[in-house]
């Protein structure tokens, strides 16, 4: 008997008349990990609240179907019952914790589900040693990272012993590190501990392996319900992006085959190994002037930043003498571990803040005597969270707003921002009411009204889908194809080698390494997966098409092309 | 300069005290000056508090807390003698000032406006010491079990602050480089451009705190009675804390009503102490008062006492 089952289930929110859920049929097995999927607004959150019981409970509206949990209808449970027995754990790591230590957080659940002290000691003792929080216990959750803090909300879920663990989109907010961190405590709950898990995810490099099934959403619809090689295959077909770089590979080698399609590298390596022998390894440094897409050399440089050091009030050094040059007309993506001195960088190119040794040349113009609010001509600066732009009415007051700021007139800048970034049909609609994707648009488009040369980008694709994605990289070139430049700091690998031409390595605030993108090879951990897997074979690959291009042009591959 | 403000675990005396044990000793600094008027007495729990403070590595934040509460202590030092011409001792006359005429400056005055000023600052120091050695958790966890509502209403809007602390710099940032200058127009126009800022906090906190309202659901809250979490450990030096604490409040309200703590400001001085009883009075309430700090101190320095207490 599945642990889990819904039948038939449809959801509608309060005062909409389009269902958020249709038709929904799920099984889940005891200690089965499910990987849920899918676009922006596909539907798959409320799932996930509709599953954590949630739905209709704390949101009201309309529900049809069954949902059975251990056999019985979940409308029959107690309430506690049901919270102890489905535990979730939220995106947004700030705002699910409740208490301000962490210790405090922990017993929370527990207090709340009236358990006797002793059987609480018990467990919040447990589950800090599981998951290594003893030397955080009497922290404040304010001073952890976002990392620790979403560590903190899984412990805390856990300690209330739940039948079924409930993760939506955990790792949104997260960089790599302890994103994998994250994985690695989800791969351990599922493997040696039994746990039955639903992992709700867009990001989907360091999971889609971990899954045993993986279900597709699209318009409050399950699309696809299958393993997850097959369900590679099937995405291929119907042309989804749902499908991690590796296993987008060898799904396109061979998308009617029907051997398993390798999902690691490890597994990958074999597979490539056994079907294309790899040739005696060429030259693989090549010279740069060589693997550089554009003469870059030869161009004055757009910023000139020379001997940085910022140190903040607090005593943090966290640029200590960077000097960079960057070309105009490219997108350039800097990268780097936490606290490596990247958002600090932005800041100060964006002249937030300013150098305390050192100086930055824009344009040939010293910027260190420009207050933020004059620099808004010279540069448009996107932050994470678009919502700190959004202070007017409507979606064209928004982007005229910036206009009169500067003293501009309208030439037909709005709307023609609006017809690119496709907000035209939204023109008169409060930018609070729109989606995130949408928001992030209006954002974008508020910056750039002023035409600046330069435009700066702080982890722009965090919480977007494949989609989105797509197509903020398809509009970042289309500004560096008309001779703008963009500078973007990203955790985001894989968009780095999709849309970056130049990659800026940071660490500990200095440039450990700068040059074309394709440096990315040798590195070990910003490698993507596709350099990963081809490591040390002949060919540049860096991307699935320079991989399915390398393989197809060389070689005969074993697998029928797809 | 905010990190000294608040409590930040530094393996202290006063912080390795149970919630309860802290409470009565603070209690006992913050009640004692309020309720005294004896020089000798402010004097020494002011002096005693500052030890307090510096052995407990809360100087810095004690010296934040003084920058704000200097400018009223002075200000009661200064007012009261211009305000007052009570007292016997006249120690110069001013010429005729605006509002107040001329004034008649006596050292009784004088003396009064310092000891309250002094009052103000021993006070300031108990909150200083408050919010540098005690653990909100722990003291709301203490709370719990009488007034959790409200208990964890505290610890919600705690946790608010530093969200939107950061929340305004962000968004000042972002409304800066978009052309928006903080620092320039008239009273009413910068006030509307803070207002638009105020108004992205608004939302964002009302979006954040239905986020957390479905997390606290999530997590069983209010699905019926709560137990109650603490998990501290009571200690022989809690007990001795909470004693000495509890026995300088209750000499100081005996001494107070016998009249052995009572100092004459006017019309003339009084004298500081009288008689062998008032040494007596004031001698054990000052033993109370730093027992606490004395036994902080061998704790400090003797693994073996650590141990035993």
């Amino acid at each position: 008997m599945a642990l889990l089952e819904i039948e038939d289930l449809t959801y509608y929110y309060p005062e909409r008349s389009e269902p958020s859920l249709e038709q929904i049929n799920i099984q889940v097995s005891e200690g089965e990990l499910l990987l849920v999927t899918g676009g922006s607004g596909s539907g798959k959150s409320t799932l996930a609240r509709l599953l954590a019981g949630l739905i209709p409970e704390f949101y009201g509206g309309k529900i049809w179907g069954s949902y059975r949990l251990a056999g019985a209808e979940l409308k029959g449970w107690r309430r506690r019952a049901r919270h102890s027995a489905v535990g979730i754990v939220f995106q947004d790591p700030e705002r699910q914790l409740v208490m301000t230590s962490v210790e405090g957080e922990i017993a929370f659940g527990l207090e709340n589900l009236g358990l006797p002290r002793r059987e609480m000691f018990r467990r919040a003792a447990e589950v800090m040693t599981f998951l290594n929080l003893l030397p955080l216990r009497d922290q404040f959750t304010t001073h952890l990272s976002g990392g620790e803090k979403q560590k903190l909300a899984l412990a805390s879920v856990i300690a209330m012993h739940p039948r079924i663990l409930i993760l939506d989109e955990p790792t949104s907010q997260l960089d790599p590190v302890a994103a994998a961190d994250i994985f690695n405590l989800v791969e351990s709950l599922n493997r040696e501990m039994g746990y039955t898990i639903i992992l709700i995810e867009q990001r989907l490099e360091r999971c889609y392996h971990l899954a045993d099934r993986l279900i597709i959403m699209e318009g409050g619809r399950i699309i696809c319900d299958a393993a997850p090689g097959e369900a590679a295959r099937w995405q291929l077909r119907k042309g989804l992006p749902f499908i991690p770089p590796v296993a987008r590979f060898f799904a396109s080698l061979s998308s009617g085959a029907d051997s398993p399609v390798p999902l690691t590298v490890r597994e990958g390596r074999r597979e490539l190994q056994r079907t294309a022998p790899a040739s005696p390894a060429p030259p693989d440094h090549l010279p740069l002037s060589t693997v550089s897409r554009s003469s870059t050399q030869k161009k004055e440089p757009l910023i000139r930043a020379s001997g940085l050091w910022y140190t903040y009030p607090e005593g943090t050094e966290a640029m200590k003498g960077l000097s960079l040059e960057l070309p105009p007309g490219e997108l350039i993506t800097i990268l780097g571990p936490n606290a490596s001195g990247k958002s600090t960088l932005l800041k100060l190119l964006a002249g937030i803040i300013k150098p305390q040794r050192g100086k930055i040349l824009l344009q040939g113009q010293d910027t260190r005597g420009l207050a933020p609010s004059q620099m808004g001509r010279y540069l448009g600066y996107l932050s994470q969270n678009p919502n700190d732009y959004l202070t007017r009415d409507t979606v064209e007051e928004e982007l005229k707003f910036t206009l009169d700021n500067f003293g501009l007139s309208d030439n037909g800048v709005c709307a023609e921002m609006m017809k690119r970034l496709a907000l035209e049909p939204l023109r008169g609609l409060n930018p609070r009411d729109l989606s995130s994707g949408e928001r992030q648009r209006v954002a974008l488009a508020s910056v750039l009204v002023t035409e600046p040369p330069l435009l700066l980008l702080d982890e722009p694709t965090r919480g977007l889908d494949y989609r989105l994605k797509r197509e903020l990289g398809r509009f970042l070139g289309e500004i560096v194809a008309a001779g703008g430049t963009v500078v973007l700091v990203t955790h985001d690998l894989e968009f780095a080698v999709d849309y970056g031409e130049r990659v800026v390595l940071l660490f500990d605030g200095t440039v450990v390494s700068e040059g074309p993108r394709e440096i990315l090879r040798e590195s070990i951990f910003y490698a993507p997966q596709m350099a990963r897997l081809f490591r040390g074979r002949a060919g540049n690959v860096l991307t699935v098409e320079e991989g399915l291009s390398t393989i197809n042009g060389g070689r005969a591959y074993g697998g029928r092309s797809g | 300069m905010l990190k000294h403000l608040y409590y930040r675990d530094r393996g202290t005396f006063l912080q390795s005290l149970h919630p309860a044990a802290i409470l009565s000793y603070l209690a006992a600094l913050l009640l004692l000056p309020l309720f005294l008027t004896h020089p000798l007495y402010l004097v020494s729990i002011l002096l005693a508090g500052l030890l307090a403070a510096f052995t407990a590595e809360a100087a810095a934040g004690w010296c934040a807390y003084l920058t704000v509460g200097l400018w009223p202590a002075l200000l009661l030092l200064l007012m009261n003698p211009l305000l007052s011409s009570n007292g016997h001792t006249v120690l110069f006359l001013l010429p005729p000032l605006p509002f107040i005429g001329g004034r008649t400056i006596t050292l009784e005055a004088l003396c009064y406006g310092a000891v309250m000023g002094m009052r103000f600052l021993a006070i300031i120091t108990a909150f200083a010491l408050y919010n540098t050695q005690v653990h909100p958790d722990r003291v709301t966890g203490l709370l719990s079990r009488f007034a959790w509502k409200s208990a964890l209403l505290v610890s919600l809007a705690t946790r608010m602050i530093p969200t939107l602390t950061r929340e305004l710099s962000a968004a000042r940032e972002v409304q800066q480089l978009r052309g928006v200058d903080f620092g320039t127009g008239n009273l009413r126009q910068r006030l509307q451009k803070y207002g638009w800022l105020l108004e992205l906090l608004l939302v964002s906190s009302l979006e954040g705190s239905l986020q957390t309202a479905e997390a606290m659901q999530a997590r069983a809250f209010g699905s019926g009675p709560r137990s109650s979490y603490l998990r501290n450990p009571v200690r022989l030096r809690d007990y001795l804390c909470s004693c000495s604490a509890l026995a300088a409040l209750f000499l100081s309200i005996y001494a107070r009503v016998r009249g052995y703590a009572d100092f004459t400001f006017y019309p003339q001085l009084g004298r500081l102490v009288d008689g062998v009883s008032g040494w007596f009075f004031y001698s054990a309430v000052m033993l109370s008062i730093l027992l606490p700090l004395i036994i902080g101190w061998g704790w400090q320095r003797w693994p073996y006492l650590r141990s035993k207490i």
